[in-house]
């Protein structure tokens, strides 16, 4: 019984993160639409290989699970929850590819891309970073910048920016907001050079 | 059966649609996990509602992108935006599919929900009572994330939602769905439904 308490907790563990890459998947997809940005829709075909990998771990890991007869609805329950994530990413992807394929410089997108005030951009924090070492909350992103961290990507590990997080060396931080506060969040994240950023609060 | 309504053209702001359709989404999303997650067939029913009201949007946005095209270079462009329209609808299905397997009863496997439950997030849904002080209020002014760390997520009044209010005032008998911890949202339920008189 202890043995498949513990397979459940990693089945759990898989389909929460499974759940999470679609949501995050959705929301640069829709960035990268919104803002015009080739790169974050790359971003998503990346997102989009990993979702594969993660969905067929899962499914191999309920199928494993020796489930008793009358455990076969729950098991049935939670291959639906991970087919559904993965048509999730799949629509994401899809909306990534669309972003991948336009023509940018056409005048009807102005119906659906953002006032060129708004954008979304990518950053790798570097060794110079102000950031490096810092939980976001002292980063203070938004509060400098204006820019608001959507996902931050290690290695080939996406995750959701929560207070805690400490930035590290090499990872990649996607945020979006007002383009007047671009330049300050490449210069605080990214870190090139010693430009210190002006206190508002001096 | 259910009614097929015919849906008319309204000249809409095809970027505000597919706004709406994603934050549309999103909340189905949510709203279908949590309640596959405990059986819940009242958000199972809400998501379906929202589906109905994504359906008709897909088709607004779609008139209003055909209407938009003047010649082969914006059909190109523009059957991309309707590829995106339609894209954000599968997902809405997919969701509307979690919602299915709730209320024809196919469940998660009860050690499944043991460790969901403990995830620091839930959602909930009630229905505003005549004599609850959020009546008559906006729910930026009733402040709930920073009073008790749960938040209206969207409002239904009838078969009209407003998804992430912050303006709009809250009335009697509209239904609100809310996010936030087990605790806080068990004070705004309460609150929400006149149970409890404040938010102690």
């Amino acid at each position: 019984m202890a043995e498949d308490k513990q397979l459940f907790e990693k089945i759990c563990g898989d389909l929460v993160e499974l759940k999470d890459t679609s949501e995050m998947m959705m929301d640069l997809a829709y960035s990268a639409l919104l803002y015009n940005s080739r790169q974050i829709a790359e971003e998503v075909m990346m997102l989009e290989e990993r979702m594969d990998n993660l969905h067929t771990e899962f499914e191999l890991l309920v199928l494993s699970s020796r489930g008793e007869p009358e455990d076969a609805r729950g098991l049935l329950g939670l291959i639906r929850m991970g087919v559904v994530t993965e048509r999730i990413a799949d629509a994401a992807a899809e909306i990534a590819e669309v972003v991948l394929r336009s023509e940018e410089t056409h005048p009807v997108l102005r119906m659906v891309i953002e006032d060129a005030e708004e954008t979304v951009d990518r950053v790798m924090v570097s060794e110079g970073s102000l950031v490096l070492g810092k939980t976001l909350r002292e980063a203070r992103i938004p509060q400098e910048t204006g820019m608001w961290v959507l996902v931050i990507r290690r290695g080939n590990r996406w995750m959701r920016p929560k207070p805690s997080t400490v930035l590290e060396a090499g990872d990649i931080v996607i945020a979006s907001g007002y383009a007047d506060g671009e330049e300050d969040f490449r210069k605080l994240v990214g870190g090139d050079g010693e430009q210190v950023l002006p206190d508002e609060n001096f | 059966m259910n009614d097929v309504e015919r849906i008319e053209y309204t000249p809409v702001s095809v970027r505000e649609t597919l706004i709406l359709m994603k934050d549309i989404s999103e909340l189905m999303i949510d709203l279908a996990y949590s309640a596959a997650l405990f059986g819940n067939r009242e958000l199972a029913e809400e998501v379906m509602e929202l589906e109905r009201k994504m359906d008709t949007l897909v088709y607004v946005l779609n008139m209003n992108l055909m209407l938009a095209a003047r010649d082969k270079e914006d059909a190109e462009t523009l059957s991309g935006v309707a590829k995106v329209g339609s894209l954000t609808n599968s997902i809405s299905d997919a969701a509307a599919d979690i919602a299915g397997m709730v209320l024809h009863g196919i469940e998660i496997h009860p050690i499944v929900r043991e460790v969901f439950q403990r995830a620091e997030e839930h959602l909930a849904r009630v229905q505003v009572s005549e004599d609850s002080f959020f009546a008559g209020r906006t729910v930026d002014d009733l402040d709930l994330a920073a009073e008790v760390g749960a938040d209206i997520i969207a409002i239904r009044r009838g078969r009209h939602w407003m998804i992430n209010p912050e303006k709009e005032v809250v009335l009697p008998e509209d239904v609100l769905v809310a996010r936030g911890t087990a605790s806080g949202l068990e004070k705004l339920v309460k609150a929400a439904s006149g149970e409890a008189k404040d938010l102690g």
